[in-house]
């Protein structure tokens, strides 16, 4: 066996890997977490806690949200049964979810509200869904 | 170069999101690594007021590593840190 250079490393990663798709974003549900993690910009972020249910990622250049991970989701329906009208073919707009998280925050307690109106512009620019079927059995 | 030699290594993981989404975290190492990294491969000095941080699990697999702003009283520890976020200080 011969020892390959990084160059030739990465031009056969790339010839399997195929040329890279253009940036779409993306919301994934991941049921082991039970969290939905949202990246609306591919752009190096940092992470910053907003509260007990969302981090949001901040554009290290921009400073902007560029996404956000919402965690406790099932939790979240179990408690809140009305809200599983939000989820369409299994799916729900995550600035419903933002939206549901404001209203549950006027029961009680502070929330960073200016911080959620920015999250639920940019989940709408962005048109993002996350699949939560498995959220909801 | 942060987990063979952090600023800081914490022990026992206090937040739902800081643990392993496939079972349970273990310790956090941070630090302010050289370089960070763009997403095209390219190299740029670190972040500043930020800290990286690698969370590991008991089976000494990193799980997660992100930079997170960093605590104004020492730029090479997370903002919250002991005893909100982690139950000890191990280094």
């Amino acid at each position: 066996m011969t020892a390959m250079s990084n160059a030739d490393f990465a031009k056969a990663v790339f010839r399997i890997a195929g040329q890279p798709k253009p940036f779409e974003p993306v919301a994934y549900y991941d049921q082991d977490g039970d969290c939905i993690e949202f990246i609306a910009k591919p752009e190096p972020f940092y992470a910053e806690r907003i509260d007990e249910l969302v981090t949001v990622y901040y554009g290290q250049e921009s400073k902007e949200i560029v996404g956000s991970l919402i965690k406790g989701v099932s939790k979240f329906f179990t408690q809140y049964p009305a809200f599983r009208i939000l989820v369409k073919d299994g799916k729900v707009r995550l600035e419903h979810l933002f939206v549901a998280r404001l209203f549950m925050a006027f029961e009680g307690g502070k929330l960073p509200t200016l911080t959620y109106e920015k999250l639920i512009e940019v989940a709408e620019q962005s048109n993002a869904q996350a699949d939560v079927e498995l959220a909801l059995i | 170069m942060i987990l063979q030699r952090p600023k800081a290594i914490f022990e026992g993981l206090l937040r739902d999101e800081d643990d392993d989404r496939r079972g349970l975290g273990w310790r956090c190492y941070c630090g302010t690594p050289d370089k960070a990294y763009l997403p095209d491969g390219d190299a740029r000095p670190p972040w500043p007021n930020q800290v990286f941080m690698v969370f590991i699990n008991k089976e000494r697999v990193a799980y997660n590593w992100r930079w997170e702003k960093s605590s104004p009283k020492d730029p090479d520890l997370p903002a919250e840190h002991v005893p909100e976020r982690f139950k000890r200080r191990l280094l």
